[in-house]
């Protein structure tokens, strides 16, 4: 065997090396939680791996869904993502085709001072936050707790949208511009076709972020009418005896939603990172 | 052996090239203005750009700006949230910190913890990029589901491993016990001796699967060519790596350690749901600190000293970063 093919082998086995140590590192808890959602509590408490058939319920899920206000946390979590991802679009598509089409005097400073919120200690920015929150009467309202997560989503969304509308030619904007459209009509008709990919993971960013958000949610959420579900599995699990069945199964219903859509933009999240790359050589 | 002229030819093309043709760097294009596409607007149209970004920077001015101006402020004061009236205390908040030993600790867990979490992300992030890299049976499956860590919150992150750390239940202590290690089983966020690195394997859960992501999409920017050069000059797979790959995926090894330091600095959420801070403090963090003493001991004022100290660190970080990444800029 010449050593060229030898070499390839030895590479070979070292990636899948890799690749299963991954997937027992990256895998393995998320599958783990999910085999005991469908566990009853005394059969966790065994210790064993492998339990009996009997010993597989779906009583967990029945029981966060119909005795515990799981689904109204659900709910909230729900709305309050989506919001915060339509009104994040809309500053951050628009924010970023201006940054990226217009001569704006100032422009490097700003881009600077977007990228350098990255730097800003987000417990520090909650303290006058809460009080801003406060004094537009906005505590423990729905709309409170989605400007609060703006600007945890607004700084990077704007940045890799900025970067997707920058590797778009200018000629489309142009001739669109010849045949006198205004810049609304170029953005929507133009631009937002060509961007789909990038503006979806955008998307998908933002609303992940809003679904995962603790910190914001804890200061601002006063009640069960704005707590999300991250309040709620948290509360769950601090508890002084925790039902690790019933938390296991509100953390699955947690986990599902972000899980499902990733699938759905996974393709996208590489190939939205990738093309540009693929695209120039 | 390729020689080392050749080195710096390919390190130019993908330097030059990369930051524009990847997503996440793009933000740091405004230096090699020369490559942008330039769009020629008109005067008429100057407004509309302004019209633009304004939502946006209302948004952040209000929520962002204004409330980092004003904790800066506090840091200043005695505010309380239990209290609406506050007076100015001068210098005492910092006074106070200076003698306060949990700052320190918490300090010195933060740059510790930070070091740590980004090393290590680094260093595993670029051996999974180069595994998936080589074109083998059910690499794109892998691919296609490895990143599923980065997307689920933190919180449920947090339960899973607190519930796989558990003494008598959990997954790691069952499998110890299995293999004949009963002895060192213990709650692995419960011990304050192991609780710490416990942490970083949260982080590492979370963030390695997008270094590897990312630093495989940079890698697969680099011409097949350079590759082929190296191999006709007999390079093996490390010298390649060395002088081909790290070369070509340099700009993104950089944002990704400059983001991730900032962000695991600043986190927040892993540490305070995973332990709060404990036990004994064994895990308090700066972010967790201000946190508490915001929100359990309400004093707004002290929390927002510590926060400024921690922006100042970061602040020295990124003036430090951008004198290095400068100076190796007009090296090239």
């Amino acid at each position: 065997m010449s050593t060229k093919s030898t070499r390839r082998i030895i590479i070979a086995i070292l990636s899948y090396l890799v690749v299963i140590i991954s997937l027992i590192y990256f895998i393995l808890p998320m599958v783990w939680i999910i085999y005991t959602s469908f566990r009853t509590q005394a059969s966790v408490f065994t210790g064993r791996v492998i339990p009996p058939l009997n010993e597989f319920t779906l009583e967990n899920y029945t029981t966060i869904l119909s005795v515990t206000d799981f689904p109204r946390y659900f709910l909230n979590s729900l709305i309050i993502a989506s919001i915060v991802t339509l009104l994040s679009l809309c500053c951050s598509i628009a924010g970023a085709y201006g940054l990226s089409r217009f001569d704006i005097k100032g422009k490097n400073g700003l881009i600077i001072g977007i990228f350098a919120t990255q730097m800003f200690p987000q417990v520090l920015l909650i303290i006058p936050l809460y009080l801003v929150i406060f004094s537009l009467s906005l505590l423990d309202k729905v709309i409170g707790v989605v400007l609060g997560q703006l600007i945890l989503v607004l700084p990077f969304q704007i940045w890799m949208l900025k970067g997707y509308f920058d590797n778009i030619p200018a000629d489309l904007d142009d001739s669109a511009r010849i045949d006198g459209s205004n810049v609304i009509q170029r953005l929507l008709y133009v631009i937002l076709p060509v961007a789909a990919p990038g503006v979806m993971v955008a998307a998908f960013f933002s609303f992940v972020v809003s679904w995962g958000d603790y910190l914001i949610v804890s200061i601002i959420s006063q009640s069960e009418r704005t707590a999300t579900i991250t309040l709620v599995i948290q509360r769950l699990s601090a508890s002084l005896l925790i039902r690790w069945g019933q938390v296991a199964a509100a953390t699955v219903l947690t986990i599902v939603p972000t899980i499902l859509l990733f699938s759905f933009v996974q393709s996208r999240l590489v190939e939205g990172m990738t093309a540009g790359a693929v695209r120039e050589f | 052996m390729p020689h080392p002229h050749e080195h710096s030819t390919a390190d130019q093309a993908i330097h030059g090239r990369q930051l524009d043709t990847f997503t996440l760097p793009n933000f740091f294009i405004y230096r090699n203005k020369s490559d942008r596409i330039e769009t020629g607007p008109k005067m008429t149209e100057k407004r509309e750009g302004y019209l633009l970004i304004l939502p946006a920077v209302v948004v952040m001015a209000l929520f962002t700006l204004y409330p980092l101006l004003d904790g800066l402020r506090f840091a200043f004061t005695d505010k309380s949230v239990l209290n609406d009236a506050y007076q100015f205390v001068g210098l005492q908040n910092y006074a106070r910190m200076f003698s306060d030993d949990i700052f320190w600790l918490s300090l010195r867990h933060s740059i510790l913890l930070t070091t740590a979490v980004v090393v290590l992300q680094l260093v595993l992030g670029l051996i999974l990029a180069s595994a998936m890299q080589q074109d083998l049976p059910g690499m794109p499956v892998f691919k296609s589901i490895i990143m599923a860590s980065w997307v689920i919150p933190v919180a449920a992150t947090v339960i899973m491993f607190k519930f796989m750390a558990q003494p008598d239940i959990g997954l790691i202590n069952i499998i110890l016990r299995s293999v004949g290690l009963g002895e060192i089983t213990r709650y692995w966020l419960g011990d304050p001796a192991v609780a710490l690195p416990f942490i970083v394997l949260l982080h590492l859960w979370r963030n390695v699967p997008f270094y590897g992501i990312a630093f495989l999409a940079a890698m697969q920017a680099i011409p097949v060519s350079y590759y082929e050069a190296a191999e006709i000059d007999g390079a093996g797979a490390w010298k390649k790596f060395i002088h081909i790959t790290l070369p070509g995926i340099r700009n993104m090894i950089i944002v990704m350690v400059t983001i991730h330091v900032l962000w695991t600095f600043n986190n927040f959420d892993f540490i305070y749901l995973a332990t709060g801070g404990g036990p004994v403090d064994a895990t308090n963090v700066l972010p967790v600190y201000v946190y508490r003493q915001s929100w359990e001991s309400y004093a707004l004022g002290y929390a927002a000293s510590m926060g400024t100290i921690m922006l100042i660190i970061l602040m020295i970080y990124f003036v430090i970063y951008m004198r290095i990444h400068e100076r190796g800029a007009s090296a090239a």
